[in-house]
């Protein structure tokens, strides 16, 4: 296994899939070691980023948010404005590229809100690939837009029914699918989880929200910030959000997960929180787990932050301290959501608004003077009919 | 020398009958039932599932089987409690857990062996612990102390670098995936699945037992030409899950189903 890719992050990632699968994971991984030193690939993907994608996004400062919130400056990296409205692009056109250069012609996905799915099939249209998502039924309905936008974009959706038909399920699913379908069919796993090498690749193609916001915040600051915040679903918004900065040791590091509706098993995603040790779709990490090592059904009020696992770079992150993972509920994220709306005239996604809460308590903590960024990771058009909803029952 | 090993240098038969069904499905004591009948009607080796909440490697028939299972309380006092009444029934039948690694792990690998060979286990096979992990190192290492097997999968699209380089943690017999994809039954097999087990026959000195896929008494009798063993698994949770509910007929059911498939490979 990977002599020059790390496979492992401490004692967590390496690869724990079915043997059926570990060809095609060499293949990848040693396709994805070559294509890294490539100039015609590097051009390729910086093309594609640069005028299909929107990159670089920008960095935007929140003038009216950091004066309600009374600390630290405010600042958001704006995924949002990327093409398909979040950072899911930028790895399913990286990954699309490889697959393309494989051979392959046929792209499968898995998807909880539907970001990575409705960037999976807008690839699969931009390079003519046929494209299959799969989704969790229960999702299918709650993220109904982005379902609709997939089917219209030419790819086939298989709604999973199995389990608590979310993310989980949806994961698996697409496991069994490439098992079979091996040899002419990439997998676009989206998000920094599965086995070795999705956790790097995914990383790698993300990294470019981290290095941007780290050059363009130095070059209008002269300075690094004091902290920087992102959500963490699987996490590859926040690994690619984190990786610049991990060795600048002044930065503060925080990723948010999704607290639920509360401590209880099956009401929460918070697996830095309550998470063990275990292996899930592939690879050793931290999950949710009954005292038998059944997985637990996760929750959260956003369909991108309900997985019972996470990366295994963010267990080892969480494990020598150098990120603060902390939980967000469901309300709490749901008033950030209104808050952040109304005051900087950003939509954001709900999965990015559990990012906003914790971020509003950081930069209290740190105080005036300070600089902190927000990946803010996806737009919430997407959400709009669910926090509605919600809304309605809350009164 | 381990008990798998015995049976296949026993000359018994010409091929192995290896059935597979998940405990607790629909309870565990129709688990025990079930067990006894397919141990009467010609098992040689009986593999036993352990559920798991994602079983990744497993179609749709295992994955319902599972769920079905998953509604009872899951404990391993009482997998080990039920694993223990069939292995009394039939002391001299080797039997072998099937589960993913999760809950063993969970379990404390020294502790589930420990219970699992006290309960009649002699073996283990892990779709998603693949040899190359430290994990299955300690494992291999483990069961060997305890004289039970680490029964590997190898597919297809198994390079042969790999195969070769399995065969040094891999004891019992392996576990030849016939074809791609997950378990199910299916009408046709890979084109070179006969040179595929010649193969493996060659590089590595176990028995080579095929499953993935089978489930008539035509196709085990073909592949039991050329395999040292047959195993079978979704046809027979398909007879439980049709018949579960009335544990009369599903013993019936499995009855004939396991004795037919036993004399089209003898
Ligand atoms: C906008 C947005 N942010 C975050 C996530 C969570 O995923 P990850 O943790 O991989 O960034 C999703 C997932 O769908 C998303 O759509």
């Amino acid at each position: 296994m990977g002599k020059n890719l790390p496979g492992y992050f401490g004692e967590f990632g390496g690869r724990y899939s079915p043997e059926i699968l570990t060809e095609a994971l060499d293949e990848l991984e040693s396709t994805y070691q070559k294509l890294k030193k490539s100039k015609k690939f590097k051009k390729e993907l910086e093309y594609y980023l640069k005028n299909y994608v929107g990159r670089p996004s920008p960095l935007t400062y929140a003038e009216r948010l950091t004066k309600l919130w009374g600390g630290a400056r405010i600042w958001l990296k704006r995924e949002d404005l990327n093409h398909t409205g979040a950072h899911k692009i930028n790895n399913a056109i990286g990954q699309a590229l490889i697959a393309r250069f494989m051979g392959k012609k046929r792209i499968i996905a898995e998807t909880g809100a539907g970001q990575h799915g409705l960037a999976t099939a807008t690839v699969g249209a931009m390079f003519g690939m046929e494209t299959i998502v799969y989704m969790g039924a229960v999702d299918v309905e709650r993220q109904n837009l982005n379902a609709k936008k997939i089917e219209m974009l030419g790819a086939k959706i298989l709604p999973v029914t199995a389990g608590e038909a979310t993310l989980k399920e949806a994961t698996s699913e697409a496991m069994r699918d490439w098992a079979l379908n091996v040899s002419t069919t990439h997998y676009i796993v989206g998000s920094a989880i599965g086995p070795h090498p999705f956790p790097t690749i995914v990383r790698d193609f993300q990294s470019f929200i981290g290095t941007e916001a780290r050059a363009e915040f130095k070059k209008r600051n002269k300075k690094l910030p004091n902290a920087i915040v992102a959500c963490v679903g699987g996490g590859s918004n926040s690994i690619g959000m984190f990786h610049a900065f991990l060795k600048d040791k002044q930065v503060a590091i925080y990723g948010a997960e999704a607290g639920g509706l509360g401590p209880k098993p099956g009401e929460h995603s918070a697996t830095l929180t309550y998470g063990k040790t275990g292996f899930l779709h592939g690879t050793k990490t931290l999950i949710i787990q009954d005292e038998f090592g059944q997985i637990v059904p996760a929750h959260s009020v956003s369909a991108g932050l309900d997985y019972p696992g996470v990366g295994p770079e963010h267990a080892h992150l969480s494990q020598i301290g150098r990120v603060d993972y902390r939980m967000v509920t469901d309300e709490q994220a749901l008033d950030s959501f209104l808050e952040v709306t109304r005051v900087e005239g950003i939509i954001p996604a709900l999965e990015t608004a559990h990012a906003f809460h914790v971020a509003r308590d950081v930069a209290k903590d740190l105080g005036k003077k300070k600089d902190l960024i927000i990946c803010l990771s996806g737009r919430g058009d997407k959400d709009v009919t669910e926090v509605l909803r919600l809304l309605g029952e809350r009164k | 020398m381990s008990k798998i090993k015995t049976l296949f240098e026993s000359n018994r038969f010409k091929s192995a009958f290896i059935p597979y069904f998940t405990l607790g499905d629909p309870n565990y004591n129709d688990s025990i039932e079930f067990g006894k009948t397919i141990l009467d009607n010609g098992a040689d080796i009986l593999e036993l599932g352990i559920p798991f909440s994602d079983p990744v490697a497993d179609g749709p028939v295992i994955q319902r089987a599972v769920a079905r299972s998953l509604k009872n309380t899951f404990s391993f006092e009482e997998i080990f409690r039920v694993t223990k009444a069939i292995h009394d029934h039939k002391p001299e039948t080797p039997l072998v857990y099937l589960t993913y690694f999760n809950p063993i792990y969970h379990c404390g690998i020294s502790k589930f062996l420990d219970h699992a060979k006290e309960s009649g286990i002699v073996g283990l096979v892990i779709p998603d612990l693949p040899f190359d992990t430290e994990e299955s190192e300690i494992l291999f290492r483990e069961l060997k102390v305890r004289e039970m097997d680490l029964i590997h999968l190898v597919t297809p699209a198994s390079e042969k670098k790999r195969i070769q380089a399995l065969s040094k943690t891999s004891s019992g017999f392996i576990y030849y995936v016939t074809s791609f994809g997950v378990t199910g039954e299916r009408r046709e097999f890979s084109v070179d699945l006969k040179e595929r087990i010649k193969f493996l026959k060659d590089t590595i000195q176990l028995p080579i037992c095929a499953g993935f896929g089978i489930s008539t008494p035509e196709q085990s009798n073909q592949i039991s030409l050329y395999a040292d063993g047959i195993i079978i698994g979704s046809a027979i949770q398909r007879i439980i899950e049709e018949n579960g509910s009335d544990r009369t007929k599903a013993v019936s059911a499995l009855a004939e189903y396991i004795s037919k498939i036993r004399a089209s490979i003898s």
